[in-house]
């Protein structure tokens, strides 16, 4: 046995982030499935109308999805700058230090052997991809609660509907809110895509077990920490 | 429902409403005092027009209804509208096609709402009033003359502001567009918008908007009351009207200005078609199964999930019908800016152009999603075979 293989566990993720995590997987999941419904339904031909719900139900799932997602989102933010292992929201800006960023995009385009130094909880790259998930997330959480609002005029949503009708009114009115909220459930799929790789491609060439961290919490370092 | 058997809380509406009726019986004294006396006799030319007092009475309720009045001002929107044509009138058209007048004023069975509009008392409008050029001209310096600060200012149409606002000149003297309105709404009691074109710009201020028009509110920097529609409905004219006249005051209106009480929900909300969408049944293709048994036409381009407005409560030509219920989806005419913001209008909103040409969103997407699984496939094989391992990492 050479004594290189020795690895020494270190955790990364806390458990609230863990749950955080896979939570988000799988509303997220929910939600771009229910919301390809919504936005291009096909027909539910058999049956009488008045014992069919298709659509109805596929709005309540998604609706509840979606209210599920802003709460994660705002336990996340709360995540970012109070957790009480890792407040994170300082590493989210690790792509600012430009010669990491640049060393990390010629590693990544297999030029260099030499990734960015390991600074932040996040690399450069990965830093501006999880920024741009939180800002997207946000967005998402926003037209979502606009496309809600004025079908439940009572209650919380309303209530939150006469808050944000300022914003549908810049925007441009429902529709162009529709617009951006479909367009943004692109930038949620290439995201899901990309991020899936990225972790079993770390895993392969690092070999700390990078996808597992996110499970277990661990990452297998070569020397002590 | 819990607070409505609550005694206290119906007590409470109760005296409410009477206040209110009180206020309304004032308002409408003061109006017979202050305004010219009607032009017509109400009775006379409903009778001339063969609507009986019975079709007058279930006007008044229905009206009632739909500005959401408890049945007891019934009486009240009935003197109303016996009092409608004291109001004297001015109405201005700028930037549009006169499709909004025509609507209002032009009917084959008219009903009430239309008679009372035939009964207005325009003081000037320039399509249908016999006198032109100077004449005209001296109609509406009398009209501003005679009742300032009392007439109400109707716009039909948007305001150019390109050259100076000289893409738009009117009258005898030339006078731009501009320089008309800021004249007329700058003595009127009220300025009431009426269409789209003269609310948010619409179709002349549709993109590239060669003339930079505006609709009248952001035009003129002044608060406006929006009848919004391309065109309008007439009963949501008529009921603004009969509101002012009743409380002296302009109705409730949402943040774009327009009355809560017509455009307080969605076509979408109100529509007859709504069970077939919540069901899951859509028109495909027009002429098709769904379409002869009236499904949803969410999937042929209906924009009533994105568009305020009561058609569907009120419909058009006397209550006949309306365009979901003739089988064309809507194409959002109550909402800024429609003519762009709801395009395609017989596709769904996900199928937009964002890009320009034929490029959907969801073309756009796929290719993106394509180039990226691609990107990763050949960016895996090759650190695969390149043995791509960091150096001196931690
Ligand atoms: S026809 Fe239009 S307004 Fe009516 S239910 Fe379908 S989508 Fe909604």
């Amino acid at each position: 046995m050479e004594k290189t293989d020795i690895r020494f566990p270190k955790k990364e993720w806390s458990v609230a982030v863990r749950i955080n995590h896979w939570c988000m997987v799988s509303f997220i999941m929910m939600l771009v499935i229910t919301g390809i419904y919504i936005a291009k339904p096909f027909t539910y031909l058999s049956g009488e109308t008045y014992y069919k719900f298709l659509m109805g139900n596929t709005r309540f799932v998604h609706i509840l999805f979606g209210v599920g997602l802003v709460l994660i989102f705002i336990w996340r933010v709360y995540l970012m700058f109070f957790s009480r292992f890792h407040a994170d929201f300082k590493d989210f800006f690790a792509f600012t230090d430009i010669k990491n960023t640049i060393a990390q995009i010629k590693f990544y385009l297999l030029v260099s052997n030499k990734p960015a130094e390991h600074k932040y909880l996040y690399g450069p790259l990965q830093s501006l991809a999880y920024g741009g998930l939180m800002i997207m997330l946000f967005a998402m959480c926003l037209t979502g609660v606009i496309l809600m609002g004025p079908a439940h005029s009572a209650g919380l949503t309303g209530f939150v509907y006469k808050l944000v009708k300022p914003l549908e009114n810049i925007m441009g009115g429902l529709a162009v809110v529709r617009v951006i909220h479909h367009i943004l459930t692109w930038g949620f799929i290439l995201f899901g895509f990309v991020h899936l790789y990225m972790a079993f491609w770390y895993d392969c060439v690092f070999q700390e077990g990078t996808v597992s961290s996110m499970i277990a919490g661990l990452l297998f370092k070569k020397k002590k920490h | 429902m819990g607070r409505q058997k609550d005694k206290s809380y119906q007590s409470t509406v109760s005296r409410q409403y009477r206040q209110l009726m009180e206020q309304c019986k004032i308002n409408l004294d003061k109006m017979e005092q202050e305004l010219p006396p009607p032009r017509d006799d109400l009775k006379d030319t409903l009778k001339e027009r063969g609507v009986s007092r019975r079709d007058f009475l279930k006007w008044a309720s229905l009206t009632t209804s739909a500005l959401m009045l408890p049945p007891m001002f019934k009486p009240l929107v009935a003197r109303a509208a016996e009092n409608f044509s004291r109001l004297p009138v001015v109405w201005l058209h700028f930037a549009e096609c006169t499709g909004c007048s025509e609507a209002l004023l032009r009917s084959t069975y008219p009903n009430v709402d239309d008679i009372l509009l035939d009964t207005i008392s325009l003081e000037y409008h320039e399509t249908i009033m016999a006198a032109a050029g100077y004449q005209a001209e001296a109609c509406l310096e009398k009209a501003l003359h005679d009742f300032p600060g009392k007439f109400i200012c109707v716009v039909e149409g948007a305001i150019p502001m390109g050259l100076d606002g000289h893409y738009l000149t009117l009258g005898p003297k030339g006078k731009t567009g501009l320089e008309v309105a800021k004249e007329v709404t700058s003595k009127a009691a009220v300025t009431i918008c009426i269409g789209s074109c003269s609310c948010f710009g619409n179709v002349p201020a549709a993109k590239p908007n060669p003339t930079d028009c505006l609709g009248v509110g952001d035009a003129l920097g002044i608060k406006t009351i929006n009848i919004a529609g391309c065109p309008p409905n007439p009963v949501n004219f008529v009921g603004t009207l009969l509101h002012y006249l009743m409380f002296g005051a302009l109705p409730p209106c949402d943040s774009l200005g327009r009355p809560v009480w017509a455009y307080g929900k969605r076509i979408h909300d109100y529509c007859e078609r709504r069970p077939h969408y919540d069901a899951g049944e859509y028109v495909e293709e027009w002429g098709d199964d769904g379409a002869k048994k009236g499904w949803c036409l969410y999937k042929m381009g209906c924009k009533g999930p994105y568009t305020f407005a009561n058609c569907a409560k009120v419909r058009f030509n006397a209550g006949v019908s309306w365009p979901v219920m003739a089988g064309h989806g809507c194409i959002g005419c109550t909402e800024p800016a429609f003519w762009d913001s709801m395009a395609p209008l017989e596709k769904p909103i996900a199928e937009k152009n964002v890009i320009g040409g034929e490029v959907t969103v969801d073309k756009a997407g796929a290719a993106l999603l394509g180039v990226t699984l691609a990107g990763m496939a050949a960016h895996g094989v090759i650190s695969a075979i390149k043995g791509h391992k960091p150096e001196n990492h931690d």
